[in-house]
């Protein structure tokens, strides 16, 4: 079982978290104009590296925030997170 | 012949005045408190326990712990029953039954062993070459046969009827093995004050120093033990757990151990659990896990009889129980030769074959100097015995030790062999260790670690006495310094041991001149060097390759006595040294783990939650059927004396349509929103506008996730300026405010809006039909209810009895209705007033199969439309659907597959006859006469019987759905044999504009 | 190559089993392949075999980093079946499952195809609702289906709790009495074995470190045993697609998810179908070992590690107990993870690139093993044609633009969702 950092209330096990996927995909403004091809790429395409990966949380049994982590794919270790508003400390 | 097996002296950890009964195949033998079934059963003379899976050879004894291979027996009868226990596992308990496994008619007799005469025709992957033809034959005649002689006990067939617990914790330090480095590292932690749990697999701690004749400071290495145990006892900040094994190590350092809490004892008390999971999550782990003690290969090594040289001594001097009065001990090495020493306690003189030269260890000196004669550079070829090893054939070695130069038989009653030691690395490697190999052990040991996990000790491969505490001082107290600032450091005492010389390369015995005997590698599934042979022979030269098609390692103890050597004699056969064969992935759980301890108390009613409204117990009394909705439990219908359920449904639908019904809402999800962006956010999250909603009002809404598939809908209201009331479907509550959350976090946090559930806050009550306006005016006078008081859509804040209720004027139903909200503690409150005031109107409560029919009639989608694949446009919300504001999903929809005229629609049915109820999961088709693949041209999704028309009525959604109305077509169900004439109707069957909602 | 039979397993016990040759070779890579195949799992394997039989392509390489069918195919639940709802799906897999009823025979290799019989429980009238629709469609797609009542699931698995005590009672259920299992490593050797006589090299320990495009055109590729000149190549290395996609430039619509399963200590047979429980997380079939073979959802975050954490397994047993409570007393064995390749609708991608000569299959997500026969079939028709074949053709890579979604689940682009 994971241990996730929430930023807002420390420590926790994984089973008070849900997954929220790659947190680098970036939602389009809203009335943005943007060619069929970039919305598609927002909806169905992600980063999918094996090691760093830039995802998010929801603490959903807890304070119920949004963070991001930053953790390795490969071996699952979390090497920071983040409230949304911040930058990692790398 | 009762306990004729039992050692001279009494200085093990038997308790011969508590005699303890048993039976082993229906026959009764005693042993004593401290023994273990294996103990106790070898002290009776007793070595033949079971059958081998492949040929049903017959097995004994070959260790004395988690590393037995052979002695599993079916433990238990009835819903107790528990098969595949290792007999070394089991504490004797009185009244203790246990059975052979895998043989028939008994363990002495088993037709099965026919396997073993004809096992040339069965070497490793036979299956894959035969059995093909006919091809029939497979399904009829040889998986039958084969599964026949699949498994080894047999499952229980009823419920378990025992307590399983989880536990959480904490610690600092968590040590893994209470042998000398385990003991040493607890102690050092501990005195330096971290929090350390000590775990260990047996029921007595102390590991090695039970058996091994070893000085700890002025102590034995029995005493040291047990003083350093009572030490740590003394510690507040140490847990001690024995019986407790900890079987898998995963991320983030979360270990999981299992406590056998209550097998051991005569009558454990009711809510004793039988066992307990703990979830460890430790600062530091330290893994003291010990060794294994390997076997050697050789013709017919497999009799019962035949034994690990360490398990021979410990069985004698823990257990005081005598393997065998006859013994040959066989070995590589010198660690053996203490299993010698402890048969000449018993005045025993063992045969000592050696496949060494010459070895001066101080062991072997000592056994030299007792007179004994040791014949080195020697081994055994074969045995003989068949349900109990009666000789063996041996002779010396040639110069390259690939032949026998001579052989001869001589007769025994036991063999204790010793291939020397594989350390325990199981955890190291499951937390990620990437292990390497130490030549000077001949074995893998820990190398660089991903966790925070340090192995001492023999799971390092630090095979002295010495070592082993130094290590266990040094690395418990250099953790400890991570979570302390005390710097206690605990002096290492010197230590006493007899000193070893270098074990032989040597783990596979040449084969007789002439002869064949299956020499065995992996014995609980009978892989045989020749089946590793012939793996290499075809090509499975990878190890995971000789591993998958001899099954080699793959049995309940998972290759922990055969892994090493079957890898070993792979790189003797490829010419390869062993690091670059490489060995193959250890996996957890470390021996099997109980699935009951693993689930916990989720079992049976408990498996998931069940949620109630707090009128739950009202429909109880009014005889409700309850449906389950999510864990939601909701009242479906309310049968009135012999009524069946269509009866009971059509009753209650038309009641609402006719006079007034009541129905609990309760369940509805409920989000509060509240800021000043609050209208901005829902004109974002709604596909309709929501600007200009005014105060007081509530407004329909449909929203869509990105991909442009309807996600949810319900109705939200504004209560103030910047305060909303949202409801969702009961199925989709959490995740639409979660989908919420995620959009005021991560996408739009400028906007100035807290979103927070209120599901259970309130409690939500429908009063629906003609005359639900008369009802309510009744039980709130003070209020207009009136059209123009309250009209569709209004709702307004009033009071009944000192609580505080809000009525909405909306409408599931169609028809003219209200939901009445109160706080939750009040709900029944209200139910029951709304009920006795509403008797003068007939009024009746409904469930949800009526509140379905009154929804389908009316034509309003659900969750069978909503199933997560359909547009609006699919599901007639079209309308519903913005042109000019930008909300979530809008810009898929624009996508030319979501409204192409392949695209299904929504569209209702009526069947021709006016009778025939279309079954849901139906398909509609135009010619039901062809033969298949039958172009469908989409299915049936809800089907009610109408009670406005008195006919069956279905919602469907099909290809091209708005340019059918109006055809005929077929509902097909296949599956149920089922073809019925439809005609495609508008999916509004009844009051399509909508007037009663608005009367 | 010699033939495999119950006669010469009997001729080779008197010679002590000295004579059996290799499955399968063990070659060094020549300079230039006519095909190349990157994976040497089930579906690469199986590709192989179809360019040489069907196509008479015979120059073909398979490249393993590691060891053939160390991947999914040797991971999995072996779980067959073509009991889907939508047409692309159901056609695609009912081809295979009409490859696999001959595929012993085919590749003179058992495979231990069992069709037992496949049972979906449902545990509300709305879940028999689903499977109807689901059972209706297979069945107008002429695939075998029948709807079981709780009376007839009791026949069958009597030992599943119909106790009152039953937090989701079992309604009923719907059965593809076809489904059912084989044995997993045999599908890979014995593809490997056939593709091997038939000319295929399949070269393992050998990583694709990259490839050399030119002009839009695939050339050859780079390997940690060096270049390899050839015209056309085929992916075939799900859980590993977007590394080496990657490596071309090419984005996906895919992640790697961990997905564990767990099997029992074995015991004597009692469940004869394969089961999966319809309130939870939890499959279970028992193999002809005797051991109970479970398995239920992802883990839950991206991952590239080949095993998980014991919370996954914790809540499948959990379901497990739910369907089965006398499972409680089995113990469980060993637990193991495989990479999904999830793709963003749960239906997998067999296509053409922008790049010649380069073509895709991947994002098989759960489903891959039933899969192998009739994804090896199409995807070596679509290699040698350089053309999908109509079973393929709606599993292209356009549909994340088009909109032809193929999203038998209904919960959208987010994978680890169950």
């Amino acid at each position: 079982m994971l241990e996730i950092k929430c930023p807002y209330c420390g420590k926790r096990s994984q089973n008070e978290f849900s997954y929220g996927g790659d947190a680098t995909v970036k939602r389009p403004m809203l009335g943005e104009e943007i060619s069929t091809e970039d919305w598609d790429n927002f909806v169905y395409f992600r980063d999918n590296p094996r090691g760093k990966h830039t995802e998010l949380w929801h603490h959903v049994s807890g304070c119920r925030q949004w963070f991001k982590a930053s953790r390795d794919t490969a071996t699952h270790e979390i090497f920071d997170t983040c409230k949304m508003n911040e930058a990692f400390n790398e | 012949m009762s306990n004729a097996y039992r050692t001279k002296n009494s200085t093990g950890l038997i308790n011969k005045n508590k005699k303890i009964n048993f039976s082993f195949n229906g026959h009764t033998y005693h042993g004593y408190e401290g023994d273990t079934l294996a103990s106790a059963l070898i002290s009776n003379g007793i070595h033949l326990i079971g059958r081998s899976f492949k040929y049903h050879r017959p097995r004994g004894f070959l260790g004395v712990g988690v590393e037995e291979p052979n002695a599993m027996v079916q433990l238990h009868e009835g819903n107790k029953s528990e098969p595949n226990i290792i007999a070394t596992e089991v504490e004797l308990v009185e009244g203790l039954k246990a059975k052979s496994q895998n043989c028939w008619p008994s363990v002495q007799f088993d037709i099965g062993e026919v396997n073993n005469l004809l096992n040339r025709f069965f070497p490793a992957g036979f299956y894959y070459k035969t059995f093909m033809w006919p091809k029939s034959f497979w399904m009829k005649i040889y998986e039958p046969f084969i599964r026949k002689a699949a498994g080894m006990g047999v499952a229980p067939l009823q419920p378990d009827p025992d307590r399983y617990e989880h536990n959480y914790e904490h610690c600092d330090v968590l040590v893994v093995g209470s042998g000398p480095s385990g003991l040493a590292s607890a102690l050092a932690a501990a005195k330096n004050g971290a929090r350390v749990i000590l775990a260990e697999d047996k029921a007595n701690f102390g590991g090695s120093l039970l058996t091994d004749e070893v000085t700890i400071g002025n102590m034995s290495g029995k005493e040291w033990a047990n003083d350093t145990v009572a030490q740590l006892k003394s510690l507040p900040n140490v847990i001690l757990k024995k019986r407790s094994q900890v079987f898998g190590y995963y991320d983030h350092n979360m270990t999981v151990m299992i406590e056998r809490v209550s097998d051991h004892q005569e009558n454990p008390s009711k809510y004793t659990p039988r066992q307990r999971l703990h979830y460890i999550r430790a600062g530091e782990v330290i893994v003291s896990t010990g060794s294994i003690e390997r076997p050697i290969s050789f013709g017919n090594n497999d009799r019962p009889g035949i034994l690990l040289a360490s398990a021979a001594k410990e069985y004698m001097t823990v257990y005081e129980t005598l393997v065998g009065k006859k013994p040959i001990i066989f070995t590589n090495n010198d660690t053996a030769y203490s299993t010698a020493l402890e048969f000449l306690k018993n005045d025993i003189t063992p045969v000592i074959l050696d496949t060494r030269n010459n070895s001066n260890g101080e062991l072997v000196k000592e056994v030299k100097q007792k007179g004994v004669n040791i014949r080195f550079n020697s081994g055994i070829a074969d045995t003989k015995g068949h349900l109990k090893i009666k000789s063996a054939v041996i002779g010396e070695l040639d110069k390259d030790k690939e032949n026998f130069t001579s052989l001869e038989s001589i007769d025994c009653d036991c063999i204790c062999m010793s291939g020397g030691w594989t350390p325990t690395v199981h955890l190291s490697s499951q937390a990620g260790n990437k292990l390497k190999f130490n030549e000077e052990i001949d074995a893998f040991v820990p190398d660089k670690k991903r966790q925070r996990e340090s192995a001492v000790g023999a799971a390092n491969g630090s095979f002295t006495l010495n070592q082993s505490l130094a290590e266990g001082f040094q690395v418990g107290f250099d953790l400890s310094n991570k979570f302390t600032d005390n710097n206690i450091e605990t002096n290492t005492p010197n230590s006493k041991e007899p000193k070893y010389e270098k074990h032989e390369r040597l783990w596979c015995m040449p084969l007789p001149q002439g002869k064949k005997p299956k020499r065995f590698i992996d014995f609980q599934n009978d892989v045989a060097v020749s089946d590793v042979e012939l793996a290499i022979r075809e090509g499975f030269r990878s190890i995971e390759h000789v591993k998958r098609y001899t099954t080699l390692g793959m049995a309940g103890d998972q290759g922990k006595t055969s892994n090493l050597n079957g890898l070993q004699y792979v790189s003797n056969i490829e010419k390869k040294i062993v690091p670059e064969v490489g060995h193959t992935t250890f996996r957890p759980p470390y021996t099997p783990v109980t699935i009951g301890a693993i689930v916990g108390r989720e079992v049976g009613n408990h498996y998931l939650p069940t949620r109630k409204s707090p009128i739950h117990n009202w429909h109880e009394e009014k005889n409700a059927v309850f449906v389950a909705a999510g864990l939601w439990q909701r009242p479906r219908y309310y049968p009135k004396e012999s009524e069946n359920m269509n009866d009971a449904v059509n009753r209650e639908a038309a009641n609402v349509r006719k006079n007034v019904g009541i129905c609990d809402v309760t369940t509805l999800g409920k989000i509060d929103i509240k800021g000043p962006d609050a209208p901005e956010f829902l004109n974002r999250v709604y596909t309709n506008a929501w600007l200009k909603l005014p105060v007081g009002k509530a407004r329909y809404g449909v929203m869509l996730r990105e991909d442009g598939m309807v996600f949810d809908d319900g109705t939200t209201s504004r209560l103030s300026e910047n305060h909303f009331h949202m409801t969702t479907t009961t199925a989709q509550a959490a995740n639409v405010l979660s989908h919420l959350e995620y959009y005021l976090q991560v996408v739009w946090p400028e906007l100035d809006v807290n979103v927070l559930s209120t599901t259970e806050q309130w409690s939500g009550i429908a009063v629906a039909g003609p005359k639900s306006r008369e009802l309510l005016s009744k039980l709130f006078p003070n209020i207009d209810l009136s059209n123009e008081g309250l009209p569709f859509m209004g709702l307004v804040d009033t009071n009944i009895d000192g609580i505080f209720a809000r009525i909405y004027r909306i409408s599931f139903s169609g028809e003219l209705a209200y939901e009445v909200n109160v706080e939750s503690n009040f709900g029944l409150h209200m139910w029951k007033r709304i009920m006795d005031e509403g008797k003068a109107f007939n009024i009746e409560p409904y469930g949800t199969e009526a509140l379905s029919t009154l929804r389908i009639e009316m034509g309003h989608v659900a969750g069978a439309e909503l199933d997560g694949r359909a547009v609006p446009f699919d599901v007639g919300l079209n309308g519903m659907v913005s042109k000019k504001k930008d909300f979530i999903g809008k810009r898929s929809l624009s996508k030319e597959a979501f409204s192409s005229e392949d695209r299904q629609t929504i569209v209702g049915l009526v069947p021709l006859d006016k009778r025939t109820k279309i079954p849901e999961g139906s398909h509609i088709v135009e010619n039901d006469k062809v033969a298949s693949p039958v172009p469908k041209l989409g299915h049936v999704s809800s089907s009610c019987w109408s009670v406005e028309y008195n006919n069956p009525f279905s919602i469907a959604i099909i290809k091209d759905g708005k340019n059918k109305i109006g055809k005929n077509l077929f509902a097909v169900s296949p599956l149920k044999d089922i073809s019925i004439p439809v005609e495609v109707v508008s999916s509004h069957y009844v009051d399509p504009d909508g007037e009663r909602v608005r009367s | 190559m010699q033939k495999y039979s119950v006669f010469s397993l009997v001729k080779n016990a008197f010679t002590n089993h000295q004579d059996w040759e290799v499955a399968w070779k063990d070659p060094e890579p020549k300079k230039e392949y006519d095909v190349i195949i990157i994976g040497g799992g089930g579906h690469g394997l199986a590709t192989a075999y179809y360019l040489a039989k069907e196509h008479g392509i015979t120059n073909v390489a398979i490249l393993e980093k590691g060891w053939i069918g160390g991947g999914n195919v040797g991971r999995n639940t072996t779980i067959l079946r073509s009991n889907y709802m939508f047409d692309s799906n159901a056609h695609f897999y009912e081809f295979g499952m009409k490859l696999w009823e001959t595929l012993s025979q085919e590749l003179n290799y058992n495979v231990m195809y069992s069709p037992r019989g496949i049972i979906n429980l449902a545990h509300s009238d709305a879940q028999m609702n689903a499977y109807a629709r689901r059972g209706n469609s297979m069945r107008l797609n002429g695939i075998d289906a029948i709807l079981l009542g709780r009376d007839e699931i009791k026949q069958m698995i009597p030992f599943a709790d119909f106790s009152e005590n039953c937090r989701f009672p079992i309604h009923g259920g719907l059965m593809q009495p076809r489904g059912g299992t084989a044995r997993h490593d045999a599908v890979a050797w014995g593809y490997a074995r056939q593709a091997d006589s038939m000319g295929v090299d399949i070269i393992q320990n050998c990583e694709v470190t990259g490839f050399d495009v030119n002009n839009g055109k695939i050339e050859g590729v780079q390997t940690s045993r060096g270049s390899i000149k050839t015209k056309k190549v085929g992916l075939c290395v799900a859980g590993s697609t977007t590394l080496l996609a990657d490596m071309l430039n090419m984005r996906l619509p895919i992640e790697a998810h961990v997905l564990q399963a767990c099997v029992s200590e074995p015991v004597k047979p009692l469940l004869h179908q394969v089961v999966t429980f319809g309130a939870g997380h939890f499959y279970c079939s028992q193999s002809d070992k005797g051991e109970m073979v479970m398995g239920g959802d992802l883990d839950g975050y991206n991952s590239y590690a080949q095993r998980g954490n014991m919370p996954m397994i914790q809540h499948v047993l959990t379901g497990g107990l739910a369907v089965f409570p006398n499972f409680s007393r089995l113990k469980m064995l060993r637990t193991w993870g495989g990479i999904m390749d999830m793709s963003m609708d749960g239906s997998p991608i067999i296509d053409k690139t922008h790049i010649g000569g380069v073509y895709l299959n991947c994002g098989w997500c759960y489903g891959g093993f039933k899969a192998t026969p009739s994804s090896g079939w199409v995807f070596a028709h679509t290699i040698a044609h350089d053309k999908v074949h109509e079973l393929n053709s709606d599993f292209n890579l356009e549909r994340f633009h088009t909109g032809k979604i193929i999203d038998e689940k209904g919960v959208g682009p987010k994978p680890w969702i169950g």
